[in-house]
């Protein structure tokens, strides 16, 4: 009962740790973009899409760390 | 202490100038521009980023001086513009290599003053893009030369100043170009930024030094003579090796000038020295060019930015006093600095 509880929240951490790393991450690789981005919007604004859609890239990985949570907390 | 700033401040600057950049006029522009008239080149000129600044001028001015004066007014808006939207370390970097405009415009004050200019004029030719504003230069356009040079005291300049007439003006716009690679190689080299930009500025030392002894030795100085008028602090060309350089003859010296990184094989025999300068311009803007692909987030796209804005309003000022003048087409073609 104990360690069926125990792992549950091992689980839960561990789901965490995936979503919440990959987002610290996925952070890091769009803050140069995202600067780039505006910089370079703020001087035409042409580049607002393609910059919108560059600064969202990064992104994907925490999709992966989502994935990494679901299959922790429900395949389990 | 210095803002060290970190990627994104400088991937925000960086895009930025690039972005400014792709508006600079192209060599195709400039092929197209050869083919108009005097007329023609100031409303395609009018139409592109100079447009404020010709409507603003073109009420007072007429001929190749409204083109001066719209392409200097627009220089200082660029550049002050670019001092505005950066911030950290790129700012304080950009305001430094700027203040080279200081310079130009004590000069101009000085030499506009000695001349009996009218205020109005020379206040036209100023480019107020360094630390000082426009302002400030307003008010010393008013005064008399002796007020001018009090109103430096203090600062590094004021020793170089104070020689005014008792030493030629050439001379002293010398030392104060000196003064002002000086105070900037004073800078400590503390990170990797500012070690990018202090190479940066030792490298156009050496371009504008070599530039000097190639041209003093076509007018046959002597060694004195040309290490007088060399600036001190060069990435390859030291003081000791500019001494060395100066006192060979010339064919020797450009035998010696191989190994350099400014020397791509250039053609000097039965070259005028003006020409073999713009050949110079070229290694320095391609220099730049692939130091700054090398570095992108650092100062140097920026500061390739600041050099090729020059570049373009001197080829524009060319253009516009060749065709004033009906020189050919191919007379002014060689005179600008087309990559």
């Amino acid at each position: 009962m104990v360690e069926d509880a125990l792992a549950k929240g091992l689980i839960a951490v561990g789901a965490g740790l995936a979503v919440g790393l990959a987002g610290i991450g996925a952070g890091l690789g769009e803050s140069g973009i995202g600067a780039a981005a505006v910089g370079a919007t703020a001087e035409d604004r042409g580049f607002f899409g393609l910059g919108i859609l560059f600064t969202v890239i990064p992104e994907t990985i925490v999709i992966f760390g989502l994935v990494i949570a679901f299959i922790l907390m429900f395949a389990f | 202490m210095i803002y060290r700033g970190n990627r994104a401040a400088w991937a925000y600057i960086v895009a930025r100038t690039k972005v400014m950049k792709s508006r600079l006029l192209k060599a195709e522009d400039f092929r197209k521009l050869l083919n108009m008239d005097f007329d023609e080149i100031i409303r395609y000129v009018g139409e592109t980023e100079y447009k404020r600044e010709v409507d603003e001028m073109g009420y007072k001015y007429t001929g190749p001086r409204l083109l001066d004066y719209a392409l200097f007014a627009n220089l200082a808006r660029t550049y002050r513009k670019l001092i505005e939207v950066s911030f950290g370390a790129s700012k304080f970097l950009i305001a430094k290599y700027l203040e080279k405009w200081d310079v130009w415009n004590l000069i101009n004050i000085l030499r506009g003053k000695m001349a009996g200019v009218q205020p109005e004029i020379i206040e036209d030719t100023l480019v107020p893009a360094g630390e000082k504003d426009f302002e400030f230069y307003k008010t010393l356009i008013v005064r008399d030369v002796e007020e001018v040079v009090k109103a430096f005291e203090g600062t590094p300049y004021y020793e170089a100043l104070s020689k005014i007439g008792s030493e030629d003006m050439s001379k002293i716009e010398d030392e104060l170009y000196k003064i002002y690679y000086r105070e900037l190689l004073k800078l400590s080299p503390s990170d990797f930024a500012m070690k990018l930009f202090l190479d940066f500025i030792r490298m156009e030392v050496d371009i504008r030094n070599i530039k000097t002894i190639l041209r003093l030795k076509a007018d046959d100085a002597t060694a004195e003579e040309i290490m007088n008028c060399i600036i001190p602090g060069g990435y390859e060309l030291t003081e000791d090796e500019a001494r060395k350089l100066a006192a060979m003859p010339l064919d020797e010296l450009v035998k010696a000038l191989e190994g350099y990184w400014f020397w791509k094989d250039i053609e000097i025999e039965g070259k005028e020295v003006a020409r073999v300068e713009i050949e110079f311009d070229k290694i320095w803007i391609s220099t730049i060019a692939k130091r700054a692909s090398n570095y992108p987030l650092s100062i140097l796209p920026v500061l390739q930015y600041v050099v090729l804005k020059k570049v373009e309003v001197d080829n524009l000022r060319i253009l516009g006093w060749g065709k004033w003048y009906g020189l050919p087409n191919e007379e002014i073609e060689r005179q600008m600095v087309i990559l």
